[in-house]
């Protein structure tokens, strides 16, 4: 469709692999988070903004942690919608993806759609979006030229696998391991395998994420894959530094410059 | 209302009680549910497990309960005739050993070495720990650190009977981050764990299964009052809070429409207050856990805060059906406060020697209220899910009494 489709096809032809980057909307302020995106944006190619969620399932303790910062920041989806918005100003050319929580998108009702594309948003991702509601949201989305970014587990079986990539657009997000994010990646393999299947089924871009920390591995995943979601590591970055603006962006920098280089390489 | 009580048959094929239930967890879990699901269906019928889990509730939980007649308290209420169903007298204490001693069997039949389970006010973890002991598997419990403290004798129970408890201390360090902590503990060992959720709550197929393991309440409740009234109950009362035991007294009862079912929340200190755990009373549907239903939140779908003075019903969501069947009518939620909980306690305590659970506290609320508005001659039957020795601290504290 728009941006995302865009994005792919510009890395594709820079020799290089996607790199996606996540942080929390309003860790640890509004203002403090503004600042962490727009330093992402200019490394990264596509960006996700945690929608921050009171019982994050999926998460671990550091991005349970961000979300819990967030929310008593008073973060609101007003607030992260006026935050895409401003990040809007300054970006026009790569993809915002807001990921949360299917109860926060829910509370929007029906005008979520027309919010979210106003203020610049290119695709959601629902982390508990059960798979008989992912027509119904892939429909509602594709309506205003949105992507519904599906995810894709090491438990998913082949045959799901097929019936996930109908209803999917943008990106699809490989989650590499049994766990949740953050925690460490184990088995190589398989994600080899799994990546290889699902290329198979479908053109859409497939992208891993959950515990890529170093870029050895962002390396050896980019390689097997379109690209590569860093979500943990650089909210750890930021919280070792106790949230110090100017050190937390420089860090931020050099670890975005390192991760660049590293889906770079062939 | 009438015609879809007499076709009751939830939930549907996607997990659904209409448009309750369902399966809004990330998608590693999505096959393990599946899983359950495919294997429960096949052996539910089954005369072998049938056989076993009878054997079971018999001589290790001590079934059935007896259906007892309140009588003084019938006489000081002047009012409808209380019996109760006696869940306290179950091994572990409460309801809660019904569910566990069904899902563990399911857990040895997927091949499953690894329990994990979630619990709040440690009644659920100890039926838990005492299945686990019995069959030799191991168990880790999730439990708010909250929760370990004010319910330091049952954490203690657990760990004699060889479980491990692991505490949880994000978001409010209670029940609902304990059951976000076991869901996370399930994502990554889901190879070989079980996770025994504890209420009719989660996602599908949980609610259906927890509800089908504690239905012998209210199957035994059936054949109990024919033979003791010749008739069924006029009213069966229960309390709420994720709402597996009154479930379990209710479902075999939903299509007999001249039963009356009434749940009762916790009002906790009022429900104008904001300071409850009701959402059936004052929420709004959304979606946690796993499933969607009525739940306290924000205008934002946050997850707000709950207080009750007993922790088994501090718990800001409920079980989907419960959802369904009150916006089908079939079920009357109403909701208790502390005070009134506190109240009923000290009065069944004192009048007919049975110290309920705080949590069994709230349906004798209930009860306290309007057996005077109905007849002599009615037959009100309370679901006694547990006992209350656990809560002896919480009402000594309420009553400004330290040991």
């Amino acid at each position: 469709m728009g941006r995302i489709k865009d994005s792919f096809e510009r890395v594709k032809n820079q020799e290089s692999k996607t790199l996606i980057t996540y942080y929390v909307a309003g860790d640890n302020t509004l203002n403090f988070s503004k600042k962490v995106f727009l330093k992402l944006l200019s490394y990264a190619d596509i960006i996700e903004i945690g929608v921050p969620f009171s019982d994050p399932m999926a998460e671990g303790s550091v991005i349970q942690r961000s979300h819990e910062r967030a929310l008593s920041s008073d973060i609101s989806f007003k607030k992260i919608l006026s935050l895409v918005k401003d990040l809007r100003i300054h970006n026009q050319d790569k993809p915002i993806v807001l990921m949360g929580y299917m109860n926060n998108f829910l509370s929007q009702g029906e005008s979520l759609f027309k919010k979210i594309k106003k203020a610049g948003v290119d695709g959601l991702i629902i982390v508990d979006l059960p798979y008989e509601e992912s027509e119904f949201f892939y429909n509602k989305l594709k309506d205003i030229d949105l992507d519904l970014i599906r995810l894709i587990s090491p438990t998913t079986p082949k045959k799901t696998i097929e019936k996930i990539v109908k209803f999917s657009s943008g990106f699809l997000y490989y989650v590499s391991f049994r766990g949740v994010t953050g925690a460490k990646l184990s088995n190589f393999k398989e994600v080899q395998d799994k990546v290889k299947y699902i290329k198979s089924k479908t053109k859409i871009p497939v992208v891993v994420g959950f515990g890529i920390k170093e870029g050895e591995i962002a390396q050896k995943m980019s390689k097997i894959s379109d690209g590569v979601v860093i979500g943990s590591r650089l909210i750890d970055i930021i919280q070792q530094n106790n949230f110090r603006l100017n050190t937390s962006l420089n860090l931020l920098e050099k670890s975005l410059k390192k991760f660049r280089r590293d889906v770079r390489k062939r | 209302m009438v015609n879809k009580t007499n076709n009751y048959n939830y939930p549907d094929k996607n997990g659904r009680f209409g448009s309750f239930g369902g399966r809004y967890v990330s998608e590693t879990l999505i096959s393990a549910l599946e899983e359950l699901e495919s294997l429960y269906k096949k052996i539910k019928n089954d005369k072998k497990f049938q056989e076993e889990l009878t054997n079971d509730l018999q001589t290790f939980v001590g079934r059935p309960s007896p259906l007892y007649f309140a009588k003084r308290w019938t006489d000081k209420l002047n009012g409808a005739k209380v019996f109760l169903k006696r869940e306290d007298l179950n091994h572990t204490g409460a309801h809660k050993i019904n569910n566990t001693v069904g899902q563990v069997l399911l857990a040895k039949k997927m091949g499953k070495k690894r329990i994990i389970a979630e619990t709040g006010a440690g009644q659920h973890g100890v039926a838990t720990a005492a299945v686990c002991a019995r069959h030799g598997l191991e168990c880790i419990i999730f439990m708010g650190s909250e929760d370990i403290e004010r319910q330091a004798q049952n954490v203690y129970r657990m760990k004699l009977m060889g479980a491990e408890v692991c505490p949880v201390s994000s978001g409010t360090s209670t029940l609902k981050d304990a059951m976000n902590e076991a869901m996370r503990d399930w994502v990554s060992y889901i190879d070989d764990t079980h996770y025994i959720i504890g209420s009719v709550a989660g996602p599908h197929p949980y609610p259906m299964i927890v509800r089908d393991f504690n239905s012998i309440v209210g199957t035994e409740l059936k054949k109990q009052s024919k033979i003791l009234f010749g008739k069924y109950p006029d009213k069966i009362v229960a309390c709420v809070g994720g709402g597996s035991n009154a479930m379990g007294i209710f479902y075999p009862f939903i299509k007999d429409k001249e039963v009356d079912l009434i749940g009762v929340e916790a009002a906790g200190s009022g429900l104008s207050s904001g300071k409850h755990a009701a959402p059936l009373s004052d929420g709004s549907p959304g979606v946690l856990h796993g499933m969607k239903t009525y739940l306290m939140q924000n205008s934002d779908g946050q997850i707000l805060g709950t207080h009750s003075v007993s922790a088994g019903l501090d718990y800001p969501g409920v079980g989907p059906e419960h959802s369904f069947l009150k916006d089908m009518g079939r079920v009357h939620y109403e909701a208790a406060t502390d005070k009134e909980a506190l109240k009923a306690f000290h009065d069944l305590s004192r009048i007919e020697g049975i110290m309920p659970a705080l949590e069994t506290s709230h349906a004798l609320a209930w009860v306290s209220k309007n057996a005077k508005k109905l007849k002599k001659s009615d037959i009100v039957v309370v679901n006694l899910s547990g006992r209350g020795d656990k809560d002896m601290q919480s009402v000594a504290k309420a009553d400004g009494i330290n040991f």
